[in-house]
């Protein structure tokens, strides 16, 4: 990559930077709406790792998230413990949880049997939501005391620096473990796991490593989603959310970071322009979702990337 | 000089065939050998068994001293043999450079916390496995083909790019298979002489599965010919072209 | 007790079976686990509520209710997946998801707020058979699933069309060299598979309360069935969906009542990673 294009790749920093001054335009709704556009970030970019990079079809994700959020609503709700030191261990919680679901895709367990066994987790994972009534509230849900940063109450703005921030790091940390020896080994893993392993790659090992970071990412992002919406119920953790994160990170472009910002900008501002009867949501971004496969299976990262090679994913670290 | 690779009686059964039977023959450093012989000889399954892909059922096979039978695949490449694939290993959604840094996974010191939380030594080494595998590019003439997808390039051109994703560790042995297959003139001349150099000036041990013999005549210091999976013959390339068993062998299979 | 548990698992395993052997049939047709298929059996369960609702009698209704999902299945297949054939498997799984997902949407659209029941066309009660109380629920749902059943087996072994669905399973390439169009093979046995999901789909109805996300419930407990008997075996769909009812009553019973929900999702997870050929299931899964 030539020099000008390298410092190209530095202007990305002005998207964070261009985005403080935005809470002092939005409306309270469209605050709301902005703070959940941060928090799908992690959620696409941890999906992204297991499904696009590493290519393992682990239908976990909304596990992940569940888990990072009841964590998250847990230590907040049962100990007391102010949010911002929860997000620490909600991520490592989405850790844990990654961990376990690659123990199968270690015994080479694959494409829709991974799925279906990954699914059937995420519903024994729900069902423990409803089940452990003491903890979590059961079917009821958990209301959550407010969002504290050091003792202080965070608003939906105040959220949208914390969360901004988050996303941020986040989005970094992945750069810097995909533009590495780590991200070529989960892409060689996906391409061709046997030629992989030829290439002295520990394939289990960088499988695992996989997991745990994704886990860790939306486990995070759990702790948002305890942050923001302040109640957690079972049911927000369910197919209709796996399918949402689905059609977020094929909308962005699979296995793209930068479509994994695209992907959750799109989807989730976009319900914004039309009326949210229950359930038109989710017609909607069902046709969108058939088309984008139809019609776009790459994804809208595909398109920026052909129309400037600076938008292309890089696995490799240079300068 | 002890031997680079030495196998002795190796067989690799499959239900009650034997695709390889009681082969032995040893390797040294910088000897190029060519691995010749009729379609099913049990050539690329004899380079399997070597890379750990495929089971070695008896026999043992020594890589500088140490033996690797029936290791993981991965465990016998950090020991530094390093392999093509007879229909192609590239990885095709990344870049050509990629595809030669992935070669380098085991040459590059980035852990995973010095990524994350440093600035340091896992990103300059990152980087240095990034010039290297550049220049290597540039040395082939190809430096021009670095950023483009892997799975986008001629066959030819993939070809080459896998042997250099496998030379670019200098690995102490090469296991070429059918490495000419798709490569115009020019580009054979140009993987001829790579290959020499690295077995003449860095005593890189070379076996090589080919069918184009003056390839063969012209690169192999040793030719090993395999028939239904066992040794026919093994020596230097004028002896074994004149051999009756080699001719046998080949004919029989017409 | 533990033959009345075994008896009121076998009306829930018939159940499961017909879902797995629904699921079973279009993944041998067209190697294509459809994702879709919970909400499937939901989108019929809707259009019999809806046809029932019109004044329709029930065996009207359940007939056409199969005819629309039968059409909507070949649909799919046709005009969604058949373009999309040659792509990653992820994208036809994903497809099948998203179709579901839309059909959810509709159906949350319509009716998401309002508790719908399908009304059964035969008194609720039960009775005793021998020592054993038998519901009419199970009753009617046990035979109405073996109608099926016994018509599909016909089906199979009787007739023309039989042959050539045996056939194409056999060798798909050899089917095509006979002249069969394999094509319109595919699209027939997703209608097949459609409408099979929605018969699932409106016998659930009748015994529990109708929602957009019966789906769910649906597409896990035919996967566990699925799982357990062995993937691509239909006998081994029908063995796992009646074994699965029964051991939900069982363990429900004697270990703890926790099982009747989770013995689905244990089943799935324990046998993929224990012995994942399922009790008939054919080929190993390929290991790396």
């Amino acid at each position: 990559m030539s020099g000008a294009a390298r410092a190209g790749r530095r202007l990305f920093w002005l998207v964070p930077l261009a985005l403080l001054p935005v809470p002092l335009a939005l409306n309270p709704y469209q605050q709301f709406v902005a703070d959940l556009v941060l928090m799908y970030v992690p959620v696409a970019i941890g999906f992204n790792v297991v499904i696009g990079n590493l290519g393992l079809f682990a239908f976990s994700n909304v596990a992940y998230f569940g888990i990072g959020a009841y964590a998250s609503g847990i230590l907040m709700a049962k100990a007391g413990l102010p949010w911002w030191i929860t997000v620490l261990p909600a991520g490592l919680a989405g850790c844990g949880a990654g961990v376990l679901t690659a123990v199968p895709a270690l015994r080479g367990v694959r494409l829709f049997y991974l799925a279906i066994m990954t699914l059937a987790f995420g519903e024994l994972m729900r069902w423990s939501y409803i089940r452990a009534e003491a903890l979590t509230g059961g079917s009821m849900g958990l209301a959550l005391p407010r969002a504290l940063l050091f003792g202080w109450p965070l608003d939906d703005a105040r959220k949208f620096y914390v969360f901004l921030a988050l996303a941020v790091i986040l989005v970094i940390a992945t750069e810097r473990l995909l533009c590495s020896r780590f991200g070529r080994a989960f892409m060689a893993i996906r391409g061709n796991e046997v030629a992989a392993a030829a290439m002295g790659i520990p394939t289990g090992r960088f499988i695992v490593i996989g997991f745990a970071w994704s886990g860790f990412v939306v486990g995070v992002a759990g702790a948002m989603y305890a942050a923001l919406i302040g109640h957690l119920s079972p049911d927000s953790f369910n197919l209709s959310e796996l399918v949402l994160e689905f059609a977020i990170i094929m909308v962005g472009g699979v296995g793209s970071q930068l479509g994994s910002v695209l992907g959750a900008a799109v989807l989730t501002a976009l319900p914004q322009l039309f009326m949210s009867w229950p359930g038109s949501e989710e017609l909607a971004f069902g046709l969108l979702l058939i088309l984008v496969i139809l019609f776009l299976p790459r994804g809208l990262a595909s398109l920026l990337a052909r129309w400037h090679p600076i938008f292309r994913d890089r696995y490799l670290l240079e300068e | 000089m002890p031997a680079l690779l030495e196998l002795a009686e190796v067989s690799v059964h499959f239900g009650g065939v034997a695709a390889v039977d009681r082969v032995s023959l040893s390797l040294a450093p910088g000897e190029i050998a060519a691995l010749i012989g009729p379609n099913g000889a049990g050539k690329t399954t004899l380079f399997n068994a070597i890379a750990g892909n495929a089971p070695v059922s008896s026999g043992t096979i020594r890589f500088r001293g140490e033996a690797i039978e029936n290791r993981s695949p991965h465990d016998i490449a950090q020991l530094g043999i390093r392999r093509t694939f007879q229909n192609g290993g590239l990885f095709p959604d990344l870049s050509v450079i990629e595809n030669v840094l992935a070669g380098l996974h085991t040459e590059i010191a980035s852990g995973f916390l010095g990524l994350l939380f440093t600035a340091g030594p896992s990103r300059r080494s990152e980087r240095e496995a990034a010039a290297r595998a550049r220049a290597l590019l540039e040395r082939m003439g190809i430096g021009a083909l670095a950023e483009q997808s892997a799975g986008g390039l001629s066959g030819g051109q993939q070809r080459m790019v896998e042997i250099l994703r496998a030379v670019a560790p200098m690995p102490p042995l090469l296991l070429l298979d059918e490495p000419a297959v798709g490569l115009a003139p020019p580009a054979r001349a140009a993987l001829a002489t790579l290959v020499r150099r690295l077995a003449r000036e860095n005593g890189i041990g070379v076996l090589l599965i080919e069918h184009a013999i003056e390839l063969v005549m012209q690169l192999a210091d040793r030719v090993v010919v395999l028939s239904d999976g066992a040794k026919v013959a093994d020596g230097a390339p004028q002896a074994v072209r004149a051999d009756r068993a080699v001719l046998e062998a080949y004919l029989g299979h017409a | 007790m533990l033959l009345q548990l075994v008896v009121s698992g076998i009306a829930n395993g018939m159940l499961y079976a017909l879902i797995a052997l629904s699921m079973t049939l279009v993944y041998r047709a067209t190697t294509v686990l459809n994702f879709g298929h919970g909400d499937m059996a939901t989108a019929g369960a809707y259009a019999g509520f809806v046809l029932v609702g019109a004044g329709l009698p029930f065996i009207a209704a359940f007939a056409l209710a199969l005819g629309l999902l039968f059409a909507a299945g070949f649909l799919v297949q046709r005009f969604l997946l058949r373009p999309i054939m040659r792509a990653p498997h992820f994208a036809l799984a994903t497809m099948a998801l998203a179709v579901g997902y839309a059909l959810r949407g509709a159906a949350r659209l319509r009716w998401g707020s309002e508790i719908v029941n399908l009304p059964r066309p035969y008194p609720q009660g039960a009775f005793m058979l021998g020592p054993v109380v038998v519901t009419n629920d199970a009753l009617v749902i046990t035979a109405a699933v073996l109608v099926l059943f016994v018509l599909m087996l016909l089906l199979f072994r009787a007739t023309r069309l039989g042959r050539i669905i045996r056939a194409v399973f056999q060798t798909e390439r050899g089917a095509a060299l006979v002249g069969i169009n394999v094509p319109l093979f595919h699209g027939l046995m997703w209608g097949a598979g459609g409408a099979l999901a929605a018969a699932g789909g409106v016998l659930l109805a009748m015994i529990v309360p109708l929602t957009p996300d019966m789906g769910e419930w649906v597409l896990v407990r035919g996967f566990a069935a699925m799982t357990l008997g062995g993937f691509g075996s239909l006998p081994g769909a029908i063995a796992g969906g009646v074994l699965l009812g029964v051991s939900e009553e069982v363990l429900g019973f004697y270990v703890s009542t926790v099982f009747t929900d989770i013995t689905a999702y244990l089943v799935t997870i324990l046998v993929l990673l224990i012995r994942p050929r399922g009790l008939f299931g054919r080929q190993a899964l390929a290991r790396v």
